[in-house]
């Protein structure tokens, strides 16, 4: 074989290679190239290179410089807040305007229960809908749910707003609430959660809407890593005569928690600092109630809704501090996913 | 094609080995002009061939020639995919298990699989195998225990891993993870083992507890092995099957496959000579 292919070669190249290797050795394909020329291009590339790593690393510290920033910022805001009413900012209910005086209790309750409420619905549906677009779903039907559930999460969120305050909350009023307030009136602790009177807005309607926003991210994360478990891994599950319920829960969900987790808390974040969906169907009261029928406010609502009317150092500084509160609990959030994650890698190994 | 049933036929006829008692042989699966599509292409062609219980039958041939699909056949793992099917007759103990109207999940736990790579579950070594046990019975925890170290055993791991039943299964060197898969697929009581190349991403040590494991599995199980390696082939099983282009062109004893092959393509892939 060697031997048959090699004779064209030498037919073809044979004698101009013997006479022109003397006169140019550049000219031969495959000869080494004059030193000085290769060291002239390898010093160019080298200072090109030397650039590209100045510049990402540039570009890297650059964001820390943001961050720190944003925090410094943060905190000289809110000190005269904080100077004035103390630690008891975060526990005090009151909102006064009009006395100055200023706690965050009702924010603080309001962004927890509706970014709640909007994980409890979104994280189970949208991990289902990931399994059936992985599993079930017949390929012609996988592309178009799939970009369906993407350009759910391309939606501004003012759309959001208008259709929940417009659509979404006057038809819960007509509808739901009354039948949630009637099915559970006589059911302890649960009429309490659900006491009317239904206005359409409040705290479950943010919930639901932050929930509808959410679930794309829950989908396309979860839809992702279901994705990476290898065929032959479910193939053994499926082979043990394993249904897909349990492939789904023994083997799928095992493999991919940590991928599932990391898309449940990049939704959780969202949920926490979503503003203006919120502003517009949570009802914007400073109070706290037991039901989530009720009217209530988030930290990024009461700041959206109340900067451009917020007079004296006060009340800006009592703003400025609910951001940074949003901040700490935001930072507190993806530090526990991360300690969490640190802490099933290492139950695994 | 004609050529290649009759000299199954003339095969199966054959005498067996002399100074033995000629052995009955029984069909645990006959497979009966079965053909697979994947789409529109048809990559399996009116297969017929008999798996004799108790026995370890191979599959060889180049790649592609089909004899992972006409595995996968056996326990209808390509159910899974949309566009794959099969027509024929697959019949195990009598009961043609192509059938719609087949329980999946009761068939393969009656066929079970080991793959190409080793395949443990995310969890540990001692779920691993309970896992299949409890999918189809309830049994108290003692019971259980028992059947894990049996299957165990069974695999020729448990003295490996008996004092680390709670460590992940992924922990496992890959020949023990092998052996775990195989404990795995014991467990459930099958009745008939399929191997998908299992030695494949083994190194030779492993490989050889495999292949010993799968001489002592014999003696309980109907036994089919896919394998690239023929030296393999030549040592583990009792029956040989040659696939070239989707169809069969030999089966036999292992012995007369080896030594003297009817077809001269069988004659040509077991000298290397192509594949």
């Amino acid at each position: 074989m060697a031997s048959r292919g090699a004779i064209p070669i030498l037919r073809q190249y044979g004698r101009r290679t013997l006479t022109q290797s003397l006169a140019d050795p550049a000219s031969i394909p495959g000869a080494p190239a004059p030193t000085d020329r290769r060291t002239a291009r390898l010093n160019r590339l080298r200072a090109g290179d030397a650039l590209f790593r100045r510049m990402t690393r540039a570009a890297a510290l650059g964001v820390l410089l943001l961050l720190g920033g944003v925090i410094v910022s943060l905190l000289v805001g809110s000190t005269p807040a904080f100077l004035a009413f103390g630690p008891g900012f975060v526990t005090a209910e009151v909102w006064n305007p009009v006395t100055d005086q200023f706690g965050a209790l009702a924010p603080i309750h309001g962004t927890l229960v509706t970014s709640a409420i909007a994980m409890l619905i979104a994280v189970p549906i949208g991990i289902m809908i990931a399994f059936f677009l992985t599993e079930l779903c017949p390929m012609a039907l996988r592309r178009p749910i799939g970009m369906a559930i993407e350009l759910l999460a391309g939606v501004p969120s003012i759309i959001y707003g208008i259709w929940g305050l417009f659509v979404f909350a006057p038809f819960l009023q007509k509808y739901v609430q009354p039948l949630i307030i009637a099915t559970f009136e006589n059911v302890p602790l649960l009429s309490d959660l659900f006491a009317g009177p239904p206005y359409g807005i409040g705290v479950l309607t943010a919930g639901l809407i932050l929930a509808i926003m959410v679930l794309p991210f829950v989908t396309a994360i979860s839809r992702d890593v279901f994705d990476s478990v290898p065929p032959v891994m479910k193939e053994a599950a499926y082979g043990l005569g394993c249904t897909r319920w349990e492939v789904f829960r023994s083997v799928i969900l095992p493999y991919t928690r940590v991928g599932v987790i990391g898309g449940v808390m990049l939704g959780l974040g969202r949920a926490l600092g979503e503003t203006m969906a919120v502003t517009f169907v949570i009802g914007n009261a400073h109070r706290i109630s037991a039901s989530v029928l009720a009217p209530g406010t988030t930290i990024s609502a009461s700041i959206a809704n109340e900067f451009t009317e917020a007079v004296g150092d006060i009340y800006t500084s009592s703003l400025i501090a609910l951001g940074l509160i949003l901040f700490a609990i935001t930072f507190a959030v993806l530090s526990a996913a991360r300690l969490m994650l640190a802490r099933l890698d290492r139950g695994k190994s | 094609m004609s050529a290649s049933v009759q000299n199954v036929q003339i095969q199966l006829d054959a005498p067996v080995p002399a100074g033995e008692a000629p052995e009955i042989l029984e069909e645990k699966i006959s497979i009966r002009n079965l053909e697979f599509f994947y789409g529109d292409s048809r990559a399996l062609k009116k297969i017929d061939l008999p798996l004799y219980s108790r026995k370890v039958t191979a599959f060889i041939g180049p790649s592609g020639c089909g004899k992972s699909t006409l595995l996968r056949v056996l326990n209808r793992m390509y159910d899974l995919y949309p566009g794959q099917r099969a027509t024929g007759e697959v019949m195990l103990d009598g009961e043609n298990l192509l059938s719609p109207s087949v329980d999946i999940n009761l068939l393969r736990a009656r066929v079970g699989m080991v793959f190409q790579k080793p395949t443990p579950f995310p969890m540990s070594i001692y779920e691993n195998v309970a896992f299949g046990i409890r999918l189809y019975e309830d049994l108290p925890k003692n019971e259980i225990d028992a059947r894990v170290e049996s299957a165990l055993r069974r695999a020729a791991l448990w003295d490996e891993v008996k004092d680390k039943l709670g460590a992940a299964g992924q922990a496992l060197s890959g020949g023990q993870q092998q052996r775990l898969c195989i404990a795995r697929t014991v467990a459930v009581r099958p009745e008939v083992i399929l191997f998908d190349e299992p030695c494949s991403a083994l190194d030779p040590i492993s490989t050889a507890k495999i292949e010993e494991l799968i001489d002592e599995l014999k003696r309980d199980y109907t036994i089919v092995i896919v394998t690239h390696n023929m030296q393999q082939a030549a040592r583990v099983s009792d029956f040989t099957t040659f696939m070239y282009l989707g169809e069969v062109v030999e089966f036999g004893p292992t012995g007369t496959m080896f030594t003297a092959p009817t077809d001269r393509r069988t004659q040509d892939y077991i000298t290397g000579r192509f594949g």
